[in-house]
């Protein structure tokens, strides 16, 4: 029966602080092999979201099932490793002596040294946890979401404090991860990540999915892709503002940027125009881009 | 079983970084026994402590074993737990097979650990510089009684870390800490005390601990009021730190 039931399934989850509803009736399906990120602004209610799938916090209402069964019980089986994303770790012990315990403690483990190269970290494994930078940290706690076996890794912003070389490394191991039949859950503030590594992008706002698709579908969700061109001359900015699907236009010298909702009607009508374009460039919006039109509408829809 | 077993793995790793704090082992295994020394360490042979029949090296024997005990199983623990508490450790662990309990097991035992040797070691320097003699059973029920006395304070340690945080640990831990050192009588005997402390003093876990100890000294079954405090302290403590701990679980 739990090889059939969804690696996550959230049922009409609710949490509530006092009269903040940081997680108010979410309805979401994680299925295996799946790399989702999940993405939100402050306050989004990505933390409440993790802590409720790992039953860290229990829901006001709804329910929580990992593999069709409890959070807990599914993390007891080996079948979850998490990285918190302030993790406090044991200080006073070696790195290489933290892992063994996270392996320890996992039923389906891997040898501690196999854990130490995988998240490389075995040139730090004699290094006391309370003596490393904090890129160094977060590997760690990577090794200790990683010490064994599980089917369900989850990583609550896993590269806050890496630089760029080992953000790139670390996204390569996490790769592995996925590749060999793993679901993959990471809450980001760094949307090219999620852009170039997941292949599932849920979007979250007040406690409520706002999109879920690929990173390509929220792109197209946020509508608009971008044109930008050159005209000669004064420019007559009349017939252009009156272009079909036109969003938003933004002349700027001979320079002219327009957003549309659909692009190729918009330039067909402009070549109807009888200007002649220059350097046309059609673009899609990036994921930060998409990620802010799309929230920024629900901010509008939801104050008037 | 699995879960013992994973028990056994913090309790180890629990233990190595006990050992490795060299200033914490130098206040719980080593201070006892030169406190001891300073205090007991000009009485003579034939120096009794009034009304009890011991001499002052005999009594004071107890009294900084129980000292001793105390501190490693009240110091680390409390400020320890507060601060994992915070730094989301404990958050961490809860992602593992380790049962809820397991950490609370591990910061017992490893405590354990360390306060036997801060009996054992103040016993052979009361025996072997100031002549302390008792019968072997005397030795082992006084080993075995501090020992597992220590147990009352190992859970008043956890229930503080489990109430305070932050700054507010460490004085709290210090004013509970030197509160019953002193007022339980373990630094000095309750009998110098004025009669008012005196009344207040023997109601203290702390003073019933080293009391028990006495008892065993003097070959005679401890007072029933002695342990029922012990008995009574014990409840509480546990049951507060359950309580507490049951709190900061379900808060997260």
């Amino acid at each position: 029966m739990t090889t059939t039931a969804p690696v996550v399934a959230f049922d009409q989850v609710s949490k509530a602080y006092g009269e903040v509803r940081a997680v108010d009736g979410l309805d979401l399906t994680l299925r295996p092999g799946e790399t989702v990120a999940l993405l939100g602004p402050n306050g989004a209610g990505k933390s409440t979201t993790l802590d409720l799938l790992l039953g860290l916090k229990q829901p006001d209402s709804g329910s929580v099932r990992l593999f069709g069964t409890g959070p807990r019980e599914a993390i007891v089986a080996g079948r979850v490793g998490a990285m918190l994303q302030s993790g406090g770790m044991m200080d006073e012990v070696t790195v290489a002596e933290l892992v063994r315990l996270a392996c320890d403690l996992h039923p389906k483990p891997y040898r501690p040294t196999e854990v130490l190269s995988r998240a490389g970290i075995a040139q730090i494994a004699d290094r006391k946890v309370n003596k490393l930078s904090g890129g160094q940290a977060q590997r760690v706690r990577f090794a200790l979401a990683t010490a064994g076996d599980s089917d369900l890794i989850v990583l609550d912003e896993p590269t806050t404090g890496m630089d760029v070389t080992t953000r790139q490394a670390f996204w390569a191991t996490m790769r592995e991860q996925a590749d060999q039949g793993r679901t993959v859950l990471f809450a980001t503030h760094y949307l090219e990540e999620a852009d170039a590594i997941a292949d599932r992008v849920l979007v979250l706002h007040r406690g409520r999915l706002l999109a879920d698709g690929t990173a390509a579908e929220i792109k197209a969700k946020a509508g608009a892709r971008r044109i930008a061109f050159d005209l000669e001359g004064t420019i007559d900015e009349g017939p252009l503002r009156a272009l079909p699907f036109l969003t938003s236009i933004d002349i700027s010298g001979q320079t002219v940027r327009i957003q549309s909702t659909d692009a190729d009607a918009t330039v067909h009508a402009l070549y109807g125009l009888g200007v002649y374009p220059r350097n046309l460039e059609v673009a899609g919006l990036g994921l930060e881009q998409a990620f802010v039109a799309i929230t920024e509408a629900e901010e509008a829809r939801t104050s008037c | 079983m699995l879960n013992t077993f994973a028990s056994r793995g913090l309790i180890k790793l629990e233990l190595v970084r006990a050992l490795r704090n060299r200033k914490f082992l130098f206040f719980s295994v080593l201070y006892p026994s030169v406190l001891f020394l300073i205090i007991a360490g000009g009485s003579g042979t034939t120096d009794k402590v009034d009304g009890t029949g011991l001499t002052v090296a005999t009594y004071m024997m107890v009294s900084m074993a129980s000292f001793g005990a105390l501190t490693a199983v009240l110091m680390g623990n409390s400020e320890r737990i507060a601060k994992e508490r915070e730094g989301g450790w404990v958050r961490q662990l809860r992602l593992t097979t380790l049962p809820g309990h397991g950490y609370v097991l591990a910061k017992t035992a490893s405590a354990a650990v360390v306060s036997l040797p801060s009996i054992v070691v103040v016993f052979v320097v009361a025996a072997t510089v100031k002549d302390v003699r008792l019968d072997a059973w005397q030795w082992l029920a006084l080993t075995g009684a501090i020992w597992a006395g220590s147990l009352v304070f190992a859970a008043l340690g956890v229930a503080i870390g489990y109430l305070a945080t932050g700054d507010a640990v460490r004085p709290i831990t210090m004013i509970t800490y030197f509160g019953l050192s002193m007022l339980g009588g373990l630094w000095m005997p309750t009998t110098t005390f004025p009669q008012w402390l005196q009344d207040i003093a023997k109601w203290l876990p702390t003073h019933a601990y080293a009391a028990l100890g006495q008892a065993i000294e003097q070959s005679r079954a401890p007072h029933a009021q002695d342990l029922a405090v012990l008995a009574v302290s014990f409840v509480l403590f546990a049951g507060g730190a359950a309580w507490l701990y049951r709190k900061d679980t379900l808060k997260a």
